[in-house]
C-alpha cells in the first residue's frame, strides 16, 4: 500500500483495516456457476461454439435464466429489485412482447 | 391471472372430490406437481394427461423453484416469493396451511434451491444463504440449513439452524431420516442433528487421474421414485488433445438414498448436453438424461460410451421425472408443456399442456401418489 494514499475517508478506513489485518475474508459466490455473469458466452454462442446446444428456443429458457439472476445485465432482476418483471407475461414464447425494460426508480 | 383461474374452476370443483376420494387409498395412482408463471402450482393427473388443479399462492412471484411434496401426498411445500418464503399449499382444501418467510429485520435470508422434508413429514429442512443489508454495506453471513416443524403453520420459524457448505445446490434426506446428503462442490454426507460432516465425496477436486475437475449444475430435485439422486457431470480427459473429441466427457453421478452409495460413471463424450437425469424406480441400471436432447443410459453398460437410444426434442426442457411402473418418462420446466415419452422406446406418448402455455420456467416437476 505504500504507493497509493487514501483519498477519503472511507478509503482510510480501508488502510487501517488493511493494516490492523482486519480486512473480511472474500466469500465464494453462493451460485456454482454463472453464464453471462463471469463472461462466457452465454446467450451468444454454446461451449461449442455454436448455438445448437443452447436452450430451443430462446424463450424456453428466458424465465429459467431470469428468475434465478442468470442473465443479470440482460433482463430484470427478479430474484430481488423487480419481481413482478414477467408477471404479466407467463407465456415467455406468446407474451415476450410484453416484457419491458426497467429502470432504477428514485427512493 | 384470473382468467387461468376461473377457466378451471369447475373442473376444479370435481377434481377436488376426486382428489379427497383417492388420498392415501390402496388405489392410489401418480399424480405430477410442478409450478407455472408467476403464482401458481399445478396438480396433473399422470395417467390422463389431465391438469387436475391449479392453486394460487399468496405472495409467491415470480414463481416456485423448488417443490417438495409431504410424504403422504397431501401437501405441496413451495420456495417461492424470490426464494424467501416456503408456502404449503394443502392440495384437497387449496390453502396455505403453512408459511415461513425467512428474511426478518436486516437480514434478507434466500433459500438457494436445496429443500427437502423428512420421511416422517415433520420437519422440512432447507438450505440459506443469508446477507446482512447494512447502510453501507450488504454482509454476506455463513450459509447453513434451517429446520421447520410442518406443524407451525402460518408463520413459522426456524427451531434450529446448523452450518452448511456454501455452494449446496440439491439436498435430499436418508430413506431412515438419520442423514442429509447435500450435493455442492462435492456430495456431504450431513447429521441432521449435529451438523456435522460425516463424509464427504469428491466431485470439485476428485483425485480421478487424466481428468480435469468435473461440472456439476443441477437444481432439480427428482430423486423420489428410486430413491437416488442423479445428476450429469462432465469433465475433460488429459491424456487426450483438446481438440480430440473423446476428450469429452459426460457422466453421471448417483447417491442411493437408502444404502448411500456413491457412484461416479461415465456415459459417453459430449456431444450434447443434459440439465438434469432420474432413475428408473423399477430398472435401477437405467437412468434417462433431458435438455434438448432425450437419452436413455444403462449404467450396466457404461463402459461402451454409448446411450442405449436418444432423441431430439421439439424444445428444451430442464426437468424429467418417471413413472411409480417405471414405463413413462414426464419431461417439463421451461414453456408451458409436459411431454410424456416411453422410458421402452423413447417414443412420445402424451402431451400435457399447462394453463395459458404458462411457463414452468425453473420450477420442480414432482411425482407424488394420492
Amino acid at each position: 500500500m505504500k504507493h497509493l494514499k487514501p483519498m477519503n475517508a472511507k478509503a482510510e478506513l480501508y488502510e487501517k483495516a488493511a493494516e490492523e489485518g482486519r480486512q473480511e475474508e472474500v466469500q465464494l459466490m453462493q451460485t456454482m456457476a454463472g453464464c453471462t455473469a463471469t463472461l462466457d458466452p452465454g446467450w451468444e454462442v454454446d461451449a461449442f461454439g455454436g448455438v445448437s446446444a443452447l436452450c430451443q428456443p430462446m424463450e424456453a429458457d428466458l424465465y429459467g435464466c431470469s428468475d434465478p439472476c442468470w442473465w443479470p445485465a440482460q433482463v430484470a432482476d427478479t430474484l430481488n429489485t423487480y419481481p413482478d418483471w414477467n408477471n404479466a407475461a407467463p407465456a415467455a414464447h406468446k407474451d415476450w412482447r410484453k416484457l419491458q425494460s426497467v429502470y432504477p426508480e428514485d427512493s | 391471472m384470473g382468467r387461468f383461474v376461473n377457466a378451471f374452476r369447475g373442473a376444479l370443483l370435481g377434481a377436488a372430490f376426486t382428489v379427497a376420494a383417492l388420498s392415501g387409498s390402496a388405489d392410489a395412482k401418480d399424480y405430477l406437481l410442478t409450478g407455472i408463471k408467476p403464482d401458481k402450482l399445478v396438480l396433473v393427473d399422470a395417467e390422463s394427461r389431465k391438469v387436475e388443479r391449479v392453486y394460487e399462492v399468496p405472495n409467491s412471484s415470480p414463481g416456485a423453484i423448488t417443490i417438495t411434496p409431504s410424504p403422504d401426498g397431501k401437501i405441496a411445500y413451495a420456495l417461492v416469493n424470490r426464494w424467501e418464503s416456503i408456502a404449503g399449499i394443502d392440495l384437497d382444501s387449496g390453502k396455505q396451511v403453512f408459511r415461513a418467510d425467512m428474511s426478518s429485520g436486516e437480514e434478507r435470508v434466500k433459500g438457494l434451491v436445496a429443500m427437502d422434508i423428512s420421511p416422517d413429514g415433520k420437519q422440512i429442512a432447507v438450505f440459506q444463504s443469508p446477507v446482512k443489508l447494512l447502510p453501507g454495506e450488504f454482509q454476506v453471513q455463513p450459509t447453513r440449513i434451517a429446520f421447520y416443524d410442518t406443524s407451525a403453520g402460518v408463520g413459522a420459524k426456524p427451531t434450529r439452524v446448523i452450518p452448511a457448505p456454501r455452494q449446496t445446490v440439491l439436498m435430499m434426506y436418508s430413506t431412515d431420516g438419520s442423514k442429509l446428503y447435500l450435493l455442492g462442490r462435492a456430495v456431504h454426507v450431513v447429521d441432521p442433528k449435529t451438523g456435522d460432516i460425516l463424509e464427504t465425496h469428491k466431485t470439485q477436486g476428485w483425485d480421478r487421474p487424466n481428468f480435469y475437475n468435473p461440472d456439476v449444475l443441477d437444481v432439480w430435485s427428482q430423486w423420489e421414485q428410486a430413491a437416488t439422486l442423479s445428476t450429469p457431470y462432465y469433465t475433460v480427459r488429459k491424456d487426450k488433445a483438446l481438440d480430440d473429441p473423446e476428450a469429452y466427457v459426460t457422466g453421471i453421478l448417483t447417491v442411493d438414498l437408502k444404502s448411500g452409495d456413491f457412484t461416479i460413471k461415465d456415459v459417453e463424450n459430449t456431444a450434447v448436453f443434459y440439465f438434469s437425469t432420474v432413475v428408473n424406480p423399477v430398472r435401477k441400471n437405467e437412468v434417462y438424461g433431458v435438455y434438448n436432447t432425450l437419452a436413455k443410459f444403462d449404467l450396466n453398460t457404461a463402459d461402451t460410451m454409448k446411450s442405449v437410444k436418444s432423441i431430439g426434442l421439439d424444445h428444451s426442457y430442464y426437468a424429467i421425472n418417471v413413472s411409480s411402473d417405471g414405463k413413462e418418462l414426464y419431461i417439463g420446466g421451461t414453456l408451458g408443456d409436459i411431454a410424456v415419452y416411453s422410458t421402452e422406446t423413447l417414443e412420445r406418448t402424451g402431451t400435457i399442456k399447462m394453463p395459458g402455455d404458462a411457463n414452468m420456467g425453473i420450477a420442480a416437476l414432482r411425482v407424488i401418489k394420492r
